[in-house]
């Protein structure tokens, strides 16, 4: 009965093992997928305010979402399918990010049609991505991303110093948030994750 | 031996196939078939009875995706086989321990 119960756990132990070691970082597509539109879309924003001064452009973000979720919902489905398998941390950083992406839309809404668009979007935009990057990294355990995400939300708040006729700047202020949220830790995971398949 | 507790120990999971599914689903979010085949070393077949057996105890929820051939089932543990798996390992780690001492006695007496 005692060789029998030890086989037992060391089968359990045996496939938790298995599991840890098969394990693959998924999602840093996304955070690079995200990171390039909405780093594009900040400074085509900017651009055009400069060139034409239309408060149309101020609704430019939406392209985020339009592009951005289904190129989301393909990696997602891709990376599923070719793993097999979805960790508890990947779950709920995905989570994190649809809770993200849904205030942001909601923040843009908002703001839009109740004519702040200028004094406050950029900055709750800012301390969400930071609040993203900093919680994504704390719970996969990556320090790059804690650091980015916390420099990410202290710098929103340079936003506060750009008001009246200096607006479009906080657009130029959000892109820089958005290399420091997004795209340096997508291509940190990434390099991190070519030296360990090394 | 008649200090064992045989009630500890859940018959359903007292199999090979079936505990490796557990504990792997344990471990997880969700996995689809193919993984399970993998980390299992098990036939489709067999794993396939597996799964239906853990099913319908309720310890594993399987929802599928897609029709026909390209058809992909994600298996999910529940609530309920959780704690069951949970209260089937304390129940060895118990069973295991209490025994130690009894064999170490009587290794003493001799």
């Amino acid at each position: 009965m005692q060789r029998n119960t030890m086989r037992e756990l060391d089968i359990i132990n045996e496939i938790r093992g298995k599991v840890v070691s098969r394990r693959e970082h998924t999602g840093t597509k996304l955070f690079l997928v995200f990171g390039y539109i909405t780093l594009f879309m900040f400074m085509a924003e900017f651009l055009a305010l400069e060139l034409w001064n239309t408060n149309l452009c101020t609704w430019l973000w939406l392209c985020i979402l339009i592009v951005g979720m289904p190129l989301m919902g393909y990696h997602v489905r891709k990376d599923f399918n070719r793993t097999g398998r979805r960790t508890p941390d990947e779950y709920l950083a995905l989570q994190l990010w649809l809770f993200v992406g849904g205030a942001s839309a909601m923040c843009g809404l908002t703001t839009g049609f109740a004519g702040v668009y200028e004094q406050c979007y950029c900055l709750i935009q800012g301390l969400l991505l930071g609040m993203g990057c900093f919680l994504t990294g704390a719970i996969s355990s990556f320090r790059t991303m804690v650091v980015c995400g916390i420099i990410g939300a202290l710098l929103s708040f340079a936003c506060l110093f750009f008001q009246g006729v200096l607006w479009p700047w906080q657009l130029l202020i959000m892109a820089l948030v958005t290399i420091i949220t997004l795209v340096i830790p997508g291509h940190a995971c990434r390099r991190y994750i070519n030296k360990e398949k090394i | 031996m008649s200090s064992f507790k045989f009630a500890v120990i859940n018959p359903l999971l007292h199999n090979e196939l079936r505990l490796k599914i557990m504990v792997a689903l344990d471990s997880l979010e969700s996995a689809n078939f193919m993984y399970l085949c993998e980390i299992t070393d098990a036939t489709r077949g067999n794993l396939s009875v597996q799964i239906t057996t853990l099913k319908d105890a309720g310890y594993l929820e399987v929802s599928k995706s897609g029709s026909g051939p390209t058809a992909r089932s994600v298996c999910r543990i529940t609530r309920k086989g959780h704690e069951a798996l949970l209260a089937y390992e304390q129940g060895l780690r118990r069973l295991f321990t209490e025994r130690v001492p009894e064999v170490e006695t009587k290794k003493d007496c001799i």
